[in-house]
C-alpha cells in the first residue's frame, strides 16, 4: 500500500507521560507537532485497565507523593483527584515461612537488625545527596562509586543479614532489580532524585502516599485529548533518518484492532518528516530503532548499559479488604518470597478488597517460565500465610508482566550498570543532530517515576524550542 | 496527658540509653542541632540539643533557633522516651510531625527509630 506522508515541525516518538508532556508543551508554544505511539493506547508504563471481572486497575505506575510537583499540577489541571494509600494497621513480615507483625517503616522482628538497616539507609541517603543530579558523573569519587554495585556497598555497611534482606526488598521494589545489578553511583543518583531510599520506600509522606481516583492513565489521556488528532496510535516507529536539521521517522500504521507487535499485521507505511524529533522512550527502546546515520557509539553504548528492571505487578481482588478487620494494613515484606512487597490497593470507598504485589528482579525472571497459573498459586500461598485462609479465595487475580510487553520490555525503570554513567552519562540527554531524548530515565528529579517523565518531556521540548529558534544545542 | 515532670523524667531515661549506644552516637556525627519539641495537648515547649555526638538534657521552654521542630502529644512523647512506642508509627500516621530541612528531618526520623529499636 502507498506510503502515507505527514509533515510537522516536531515529531515525538512515544505517547507515554514524557512524550505527551513534551508534545503538549510544544503545541502550547504554537509548534506543529505529531506524536506516534506503537500501541493503540497512550500512557506507556501508565496503563489503567478494566479486568475481566470489571475492576479498574492500574497495571503500571499508580502513585503520587510529596514533591512530585509536575504530576500534582497536571492532576489538578485535569481535575483528577487523589486519595491516600491505606496504611492503618500493622504490616506482615514473611521470612522463611515465619510470620511477624510490625508497625512503622520496616519490619522489626529482629530489632537490632532493623536498627542496623535504618542506620545504613541514613548513610546511603546522606551519600546520595552528595551526588549532583544534573551530572552524577561529576560526583566526588564518581569513578570509584560507579565501579562498584549497591550490593558491594551493602556488604561493607551492613552487619546484619536480616537488615540486608529487608533493604534488598526495598531495592527490588524501587528498581525492579537486585542490588547486585546496580551501579552504586547510579543508585545514589536515583535515590537523590527521589528524596532518598527512605522517601522512596514510604507510603505516607513518601513515594507511595496517594493514588489517582479512576487510575493514572487518565492524566496521559487528558494530555492526549488536548493534542487531539496530533496523536497517532497503532504506529510503531521503526526507522529514524536524519540530516543536521531534518528528520524522517518511519513507522507502520497498523489497522485498528491489529496487533502492532505483529510484523504481519495489516498496515500502511507512514513517514513523518519534521525539523526535530523527540524520542520519549527508555534507552532500551530508543536503541531498537534503526538510525540513519547510525547513532554515535557513545549513545548506543549507553543504551546497552541501561537495561530495564524486571517486574510483574499482581493484583488480587477480594469481596472486601478483610485484612483490615484483623488490624493489618495490607503491606507484606517478604525477603526471599516471590512477591517481595505488597500494598493495600483497595479503592477509596473500599467497595472491594485489593492487594497489589510486586514480583521483581530475579524472581520475576525466574518465574516467567513458570507461567501465570503457577505464579498465581505461589502468590496466593504467600497471601494466605500473611492474611489467613480468606486470602485463598480471591474474586480475581490479574498480573501484568512488564518484561513481556513488546513496547516496554521491563519495568519499572531502566537502571545504570557499573561504569555506564561515568563513561557515557552525558549521552543520556545530549542531542544527536535534530534528535532529542526524553523519557523518565532522562529526568533529574524523580527519575524513573511518572513525575520525572513529565519534567523530562518538558525539558526536551524546551531544548527543541531553543533549537527551532536557531540556538545551538548539544555538545557536537 | 503527661506532665512536664513526667516528660522530663522519661526523656532523661531515653537520653542515658541513647548516649550509651554506639550505633546511635555514630549517627550523630557532624550533626550538632537545636531541636524544639512542642506538645499539642499541653502546649508546652521543650528544647533538646545535639552537641559532639551526645544528646543534651531536655530544657523546658523553647531556647535558641531550632533546626527541627517536633510536634506531638505529651503522651506520645512520654511513651516514645520510655521505649514503649515506635516513633515511626506516629510519624507515618501524622500524629507526630517533623519540620526542618529534608536532611535534618530524615536524620531525626532515623535516629528516633534506632533509639527505639536498639536501646
Amino acid at each position: 500500500m502507498a506510503e502515507l506522508e505527514r509533515e510537522c515541525e516536531v515529531v515525538v516518538v512515544g505517547a507515554g507521560y514524557s512524550g505527551l508532556a513534551a508534545a503538549r508543551h510544544l503545541a502550547r508554544s504554537a509548534v506543529d507537532v505529531l506524536v506516534l505511539d506503537a500501541r493503540h493506547r497512550v500512557g506507556g508504563r501508565s496503563f489503567t485497565d478494566v479486568t475481566p471481572a470489571g475492576f479498574t486497575i492500574d497495571r503500571g505506575g499508580q502513585w503520587i507523593g510529596p514533591t512530585q510537583d509536575h504530576l500534582a499540577a497536571l492532576a489538578t489541571e485535569l481535575g483528577v483527584r487523589t486519595f491516600p494509600t491505606h496504611t492503618t494497621g500493622q504490616g506482615v513480615e514473611l521470612r522463611d515461612g515465619a510470620r511477624d507483625l510490625y508497625v512503622g517503616l520496616i519490619p522489626t522482628s529482629d530489632p537490632h537488625g532493623a536498627a542496623d538497616g535504618i542506620a545504613a539507609m541514613l548513610d546511603l541517603d546522606l551519600a546520595a545527596f552528595e551526588v549532583p543530579l544534573e551530572a552524577p558523573w561529576d560526583a566526588p569519587d564518581a569513578a570509584a562509586l560507579d565501579s562498584q554495585t549497591l550490593a558491594s556497598w551493602f556488604d561493607t555497611h551492613l552487619t546484619s543479614a536480616s537488615a540486608r534482606d529487608i533493604l534488598e526488598v526495598a531495592v527490588k521494589a524501587v528498581f525492579g532489580t537486585g542490588s547486585g545489578e546496580l551501579s552504586l553511583l547510579f543508585a545514589l543518583f536515583y535515590l537523590h532524585a527521589g528524596g532518598g531510599l527512605t522517601n522512596l520506600a514510604r507510603t505516607t509522606g513518601g513515594a507511595q502516599e496517594r493514588r489517582f481516583t479512576g487510575g493514572s492513565q487518565q492524566l496521559a489521556q487528558g494530555m492526549a485529548d488536548e493534542l487531539g488528532d496530533r496523536v497517532i496510535l497503532g504506529a510503531p516507529a521503526e526507522t529514524v533518518a536524519h540530516g543536521p536539521d531534518d528528520v524522517v521517522v518511519g513507522a507502520r500504521l497498523v489497522a485498528p484492532g491489529a496487533d502492532p507487535a505483529d510484523p504481519a499485521a495489516e498496515h500502511r507505511p507512514l513517514g513523518v518528516r519534521a525539523r526535530r524529533a523527540i524520542l520519549a522512550m527508555s534507552p532500551v527502546l530508543c536503541a531498537r530503532l534503526a538510525y540513519t546515520p547510525a547513532l554515535p557509539g557513545r549513545r548506543d553504548q549507553l543504551c546497552q548499559r541501561m537495561p530495564m528492571g524486571a517486574v510483574t505487578k499482581v493484583h488480587v481482588m477480594y469481596e472486601r479488604p478483610f485484612w483490615r478487620e484483623d488490624g493489618l494494613n495490607g503491606q507484606i515484606v517478604a525477603p526471599g518470597g516471590a512477591m517481595s512487597a505488597t500494598f493495600d490497593n483497595s479503592p477509596a470507598d473500599a467497595g472491594h478488597g485489593e492487594i497489589v504485589g510486586f514480583i521483581a528482579g530475579d524472581e520475576c525472571r525466574r518465574l516467567e517460565r513458570a507461567g501465570p497459573e503457577a505464579r498465581r498459586e505461589i502468590v496466593l500461598a504467600d497471601l494466605e500465610l500473611a492474611f489467613g485462609p480468606q486470602a485463598r479465595t480471591p474474586i480475581e487475580v490479574v498480573e501484568q508482566h512488564w518484561p513481556g510487553e513488546p513496547f516496554t520490555r521491563g519495568g519499572p525503570v531502566a537502571v545504570g550498570s557499573p561504569g555506564a554513567l561515568t563513561a557515557l552519562g552525558p549521552a543520556l540527554r545530549e542531542p544527536v543532530g535534530p534528535l532529542h531524548w526524553a523519557g523518565t530515565e532522562t529526568a533529574t528529579r524523580w527519575c524513573g517515576y511518572l513525575d520525572g517523565a513529565l519534567s523530562a518531556g518538558i525539558r526536551a521540548a524546551d531544548e527543541v524550542l531553543r533549537a527551532l529558534e536557531g540556538e545551538p544545542v548539544g555538545l557536537d | 496527658m503527661a506532665s512536664t515532670e513526667e516528660l522530663v523524667e522519661a526523656y532523661a531515661e531515653w537520653r542515658t540509653r541513647s548516649n550509651a549506644n554506639p550505633r546511635l552516637t555514630k549517627m550523630l556525627k557532624g550533626w550538632d542541632r537545636v531541636i524544639h519539641f512542642t506538645t499539642t495537648d499541653t502546649a508546652q515547649g521543650y528544647t533538646m540539643r545535639v552537641e559532639g555526638q551526645q544528646l543534651s538534657e531536655l530544657a523546658v521552654g523553647h531556647e535558641g533557633q531550632p533546626d527541627v521542630v517536633v510536634t506531638g502529644s505529651s503522651e506520645d512523647f512520654c511513651d516514645m522516651y520510655w521505649g514503649d512506642l515506635n516513633p515511626s508509627e506516629k510519624y507515618m500516621s501524622g500524629e507526630i510531625t517533623l519540620a526542618g530541612s529534608q536532611q535534618d528531618v530524615m536524620r531525626i526520623d532515623a535516629i528516633s527509630m534506632v533509639a527505639f529499636l536498639d536501646t
